[in-house]
């Protein structure tokens, strides 16, 4: 991986944004969700998407994955609007489990291998057995903790362009959070945007290159997480804890 | 080696300073080839992005020299790590005597201090 | 990818449909040894338990058509409203290819079940003889049908079999598309799937009464008429189900509001 350094440049040269919202806007009935969002995310960056809860976070993540429609403004995926082609590029964790309970793991890699053509089996296959799951179990068998971890495999096993995780390390224990950070930062493509959602700024920061902070479906800043440290003297964490001051 | 990290400083010049360390005391022996980025990011828990801009400004300093295919290994040169070294223990040395003087403490007093622990140490 | 989302679909319901004939399959040739004893045999234990295995008998039978309606409901509430929607509306498939599979197999399922019921049946009642008797009076029938009506008996099968086909299809989407209404909303989802399923009926049934009117006015008579009302019947099945697709997918694309 000593490329990387390479592959970092050529992909800051090739430009365009993997994601970018375009004056994004988002209601429900007559609650705004998302008010006017602007940005964009160039490829080989970890971005953390941070926000109280109920702060609009969920329903970007949603839109980008074509789960919602907007209500005017627009959301791009490498240039095109969320459909069918973007979904081959975008890998989603949601907030929750919901892999169907009655496969077994065989049956979820074939699953996944079957629909996306980006899907690296063998790696899947290695982070299984590394955490000593039996590939016959199902799913339903599973403790609620190794289910979040197979997922995140899953997410994780593929070469897309975008990883979207939404809250993955929500309501885990420390030892499972450093997995699940390990897990993201060793096998992301390189070439490739990583948003991470959550509140829990502290735990994340160290593996983050910029953060967006959003705040009752408004866009509160955009900046590099070390130009907050330089400019600031104070980590993301102060920072959001005085942004967000209740 | 052990990775920690502050609240206040960038988490880029904190890497440069931990790696420094592991140079200075051997962690990472002089002419001994470095770990992938992505492995020691991976280790440091931090993102690979960060640990490339930390090597690289290591690499200006010249205390690390990447090679073509390589990859990326510690200076052979031990007058400049001795020198790396030695700046690493002004620094300490500063911070401490700010510290003291703090407390209220001469110069003469601190050294008398200093010695009086450093005997007591070594019985 | 059709072809692979039907390839999943299908390992995902056959892992319940597949045990659930082979079970009918034993009761029915159970059934089969019990109808002999209880026609043979006085011994009050064995007549007890003949007709024990016959109430089995029937209750499978139930349970099949209940379960093959109720895979058909809730696959598409559990896969594609609950939680897993999260996974299957992420992939890169359309949601006309969604909803295609799932049409495509629960079509299969009820069409396969009755097939099962039917030969349940007669595997239950089989006697050698029986088989000749069957064949010799759908022989009959047929002819009967080519003589009386003066059509081709053959033409009116494939008529029927495809208004099944359609019919079963569009009483799917018929579901479906109550169920993407009624999961669009925030709150009684279910209540409001149910609510909107009847509303579907109610529209349905009235526009049918005023269609029965509309026709009023035509003659029918002779065997056209005969070909003529199965293919009209057809050609109604499939608008109701092209609407209710419509719905659904329009709903699936612009309203999918997942928890």
């Amino acid at each position: 991986m000593d490329n990387l350094e390479n592959e970092a440049l050529s992909t800051q040269h090739s430009g365009g944004a993997v994601l970018e919202c375009k004056d994004l806007s988002k209601s429900y009935g007559n609650m705004p969700a998302l008010n006017h969002i602007n940005f964009s995310i160039e490829p080989g960056r970890i971005v953390g998407l941070l926000g109280p809860n109920g702060s609009g976070k969920t329903t970007l993540i949603k839109l980008v994955n074509g789960l919602l429609t907007p209500s005017s403004g627009e959301v791009l995926v490498d240039g095109m609007a969320p459909g069918k082609q973007t979904r081959a590029e975008v890998s989603f964790l949601p907030d929750r489990t919901c892999l169907p309970t009655w496969m077994t793991a065989t049956q979820l890699l074939d699953f996944y291998q079957d629909f996306y053509a980006d899907f690296r089996r063998d790696a899947a296959e290695e982070m299984l057995e590394h955490l000593g799951i039996n590939k016959k179990q199902t799913i339903k068998q599973m403790s609620k903790g190794t289910r979040e971890k197979v997922q995140l495999i899953m997410v994780m096993s593929r070469s897309a362009k975008l990883y979207l995780l939404d809250e993955p390390i929500g309501g885990v224990d420390p030892a499972t959070r450093d997995y699940i950070l390990t897990t993201i930062i060793t096998n992301y493509n390189p070439e490739a945007a990583v948003i991470i959602s959550t509140h829990l700024i502290s735990d994340v920061e160290k593996v983050l290159d910029e953060v967006i902070f959003i705040n009752q479906g408004q866009m509160v800043l955009q900046s590099s997480v070390d130009q907050i440290r330089e400019e600031k003297g104070m980590s993301v964490d102060a920072l959001f804890r005085e942004v967000f001051k209740c | 080696m052990n990775w920690q990290f502050n609240n206040d400083a960038p988490i880029y010049s904190q890497l440069i300073g931990q790696i420094k360390q592991g140079i200075v005391s051997g962690a990472f022996p002089a002419g001994e080839r470095l770990p992938s980025v992505r492995d020691m990011a991976t280790e440091a828990g931090v993102n690979p992005n960060t640990m490339q801009r930390a090597l690289t400004e290591l690499e200006r300093d010249g205390l690390v020299f990447s090679q073509r295919t390589a990859g990326r290994f510690v200076t052979e040169d031990r007058t400049m790590i001795e020198t790396a070294k030695r700046k690493l223990a002004e620094t300490h040395i500063q911070s401490f005597l700010t510290a003291m003087s703090r407390l209220g403490y001469q110069k003469e007093e601190i050294l008398t201090l200093v010695r009086q622990e450093a005997t007591q140490g070594e019985e | 990818m059709l072809s692979k989302l039907l390839k999943h679909e299908f390992r995902a319901t056959g892992r319940i449909m597949g045990p659930l004939y082979l079970v009918l399959l034993a009761l029915s040739i159970c059934a089969n040894f019990s109808i002999r004893l209880l026609d043979s045999s006085d011994a009050r234990f064995l007549n007890i338990l003949g007709g024990l295995i016959m109430v089995l008998f029937v209750l499978c039978i139930t349970a099949v058509c209940i379960m093959t309606l109720v895979l058909m409901i809730n696959r598409f509430r559990t896969n594609l409203l609950g939680d897993e929607g999260y996974v299957m509306f992420t992939l890169p498939v359309s949601v006309h290819e969604q909803v295609w599979s799932k049409i495509i197999v629960s079509v299969v399922w009820f069409i396969a079940t009755g097939v099962a019921v039917c030969l349940a049946a007669l595997i239950a009642a089989f006697r050698v003889a029986y088989v000749g008797q069957i064949v010799e009076a759908i022989r009959e029938v047929m002819a009967h049908i080519t003589a009386y009506y003066a059509i081709n008996g053959v033409g009116f099968l494939l008529e029927f079999i495809v208004l099944c086909f359609v019919g079963i299809a569009s009483s799917c989407l018929q579901c479906y598309a109550s169920m993407a209404v009624g999961h669009s909303f925030a709150n009684h989802k279910t209540l409001l799937s149910v609510v909107f399923f009847f509303v579907f009926q109610f529209a349905l049934q009235f526009l049918g009464l005023s269609g029965a009117f509309s026709f009023e006015g035509f003659n029918f008579g002779g065997p056209q008429a005969i070909h003529a009302f199965m293919l009209i019947l057809i050609g109604l099945s499939a608008a109701v189900g092209a609407v209710f697709y419509i719905i659904t997918t329009q709903m699936l694309k612009k309203r999918l509001n997942l928890e």
